[in-house]
């Protein structure tokens, strides 16, 4: 699909748009904060990347079929693009000219887009924040915190300082970071990869049958809470380490990796053992608690 | 010295390439077939990786892709620990704009040749604490000395970030330096101890994806 719809825009009182086809594209004097709305018709499972060095970027599922972007900035220093090519639209961030100072570089994003999207977004600073939005998505910031709602599909999320939280995620999960700290409450993932070097990580979730989750940090704490009802294979090993487990495992059928000889570690298997669960640290804790 | 076995030779393969070449060693490798089809190997893709130096080719991933099957084939190392190789190698393959093609070809075959040593001995042999520190350290210090200088260039180039940005990127390089002083400390004290060399191997790949993402971000904000 090549075609894009627009309406009519809000401006700042200093704004000036610059529409070319295909093209979107806000540029204003330094002095001016502003407000851009463009909408996009798109066909099913869109894909939208965005863009930005340092600012919030919230991102919303309608049940429209388009794709609409609200971008806010506090000052003028920066252009807005948001440009659509076939089923895909690109928002970007992008500096009016060298001289401006990397911390000029700020945007706020407020953006729909239908529930089958592809999200892409790099985001340095600031927050990431998705929600109701069902298709694959690749998060990356350095800095910046992720949060997704009920996201299911293939969810990729790497930060190098950012926090990472889940709620009521499904599908595939893959999380890594230095020292974010990770948190996964309500998932349903029948997937979940989860490393970080420092920073802790709770598991609150649902364990499916013939669900993998591994979870592995070097230090802090990883927690995963389990019900009397859930049915997984445990391997936890801390090299350095506490391992505290409140569940009644019976003993592994099959022996396990030599990594037992090293560290505190706790092999077993709850209920039938349908998910499997490897939990990994190097000096960090391990808590696997009972659920209220 | 006597002639040596596999096992020593192979605990002498990285000097070896360095052109230490002792008598036994020599010796060893006029009688042993299959460690002459290594050194063989080795030295194609050395010869392959100074070509770098007058060719603009871009091999890399080719040529480990290549290196990690022949070594699987030797059974030097087992196919089980692939996706581990695959992470140390793809997180290297973000940092060639700032390092030589030669340098960054060397510090992969000292990383393969430590893999190599690392997981491809029977894990009931009996082996000495001071080979596994030899063979580790073998691995890492040309890596290390590697990504020092991957980061002096990065550090330098991390003008067009966001004073936040950029502040978490040097936090995190700082804590990744940590995390790999930690490391190594743990393999120095349990030398054999495969938990912690995973760790330590982790941490490296970590600094290089870091260095990546300052390099890729640097050039972004140009």
């Amino acid at each position: 699909m090549s075609t894009h719809h627009i309406h009519t825009g809000r401006f700042g009182s200093r704004a000036a748009g610059l529409l070319v086809p295909g093209l979107l594209l806000l540029a204003v004097g330094p002095a001016s904060a502003d407000r851009l709305e463009r909408h996009f018709k798109v066909d099913a499972r869109p894909v939208i990347t965005v863009h930005n060095p340092n600012g919030t970027v919230i991102v919303r599922a309608w049940t429209k079929q388009e794709v609409a972007v609200i971008a806010n900035r506090t000052n003028g220093h920066v252009e807005v693009y948001a440009e659509q090519t076939g089923n895909r639209v690109d928002v970007l961030t992008h500096q009016l000219s060298d001289s401006v100072a990397p911390d000029d570089m700020h945007a706020d994003y407020e953006i729909s887009v239908p529930e089958d999207a592809e999200l892409q977004i790099h985001n340095d600073s600031g927050t990431v924040n998705v929600a109701n939005v069902l298709g694959d998505m690749s998060v990356e910031t350095v800095g910046a915190a992720v949060d997704l709602e009920d996201a299911a599909g293939y969810l990729t999320v790497k930060t190098v300082g950012g926090s990472f939280q889940c709620m009521r995620c499904a599908g595939r999960l893959e999380v890594s970071s230095i020292s974010g700290t990770f948190r996964f409450i309500d998932v349903r993932s029948y997937n979940v990869r989860a490393q970080t070097s420092t920073g802790n990580i709770l598991f609150d979730g649902e364990f499916l049958p013939n669900g993998m989750y591994h979870l592995k940090n070097y230090s802090g704490v990883i927690e995963v809470r389990f019900s009397p009802g859930d049915s997984f294979d445990l391997s936890a090993t801390s090299l350095k380490g506490k391992v505290n487990n409140e569940a009644k495992l019976t003993p592994p059928s099959h022996p396990q990796h030599l990594v037992q000889r090293f560290g505190n570690s706790l092999f077993g298997t709850f209920n039938a053992g349908r998910a499997k669960v490897e939990l990994t640290s190097f000096n960090g804790t391990i808590n696997l608690v009972k659920r209220d | 010295m006597g002639m040596i076995g596999c096992e020593e030779f192979l605990d002498q393969l990285v000097p070896w390439m360095d052109g230490e070449r002792h008598p036994g060693a020599r010796a060893h490798l006029r009688d042993c077939k299959t460690c002459r089809g290594v050194v063989e190997d080795l030295e194609a893709i050395c010869e392959t990786a100074h070509s770098f130096a007058t060719a603009e080719a871009d091999p890399p991933v080719r040529i480990w892709t290549a290196v990690r099957a022949q070594l699987e084939q030797e059974g030097l190392i087992r196919s089980p620990r692939r996706g581990w190789i695959d992470s140390i190698t793809q997180g290297l393959e973000g940092i060639p704009r700032v390092l030589s093609r030669p340098a960054l070809a060397a510090a992969y075959l000292a990383v393969l040749i430590a893999v190599a040593f690392a997981l491809g001995r029977p894990t009931d042999t009996q082996v000495n604490d001071n080979s596994w520190i030899r063979s580790t350290r073998s691995s890492t210090l040309p890596l290390s000395a590697q990504l020092d200088t991957a980061e002096e260039a990065m550090v330098s180039s991390l003008g067009g970030l966001s004073t936040l940005a950029s502040a978490s990127l040097h936090e995190n390089l700082a804590i990744v330096d940590n995390y790999i002083d930690l490391c190594e400390k743990g393999v120095r004290e349990d030398p054999q101890n495969e938990v912690a060399r995973d760790y330590l191997y982790e941490a490296y790949r970590q600094k290089a994806d870091l260095l990546a993402q300052m390099n890729e971000r640097g050039d972004d904000g140009r």
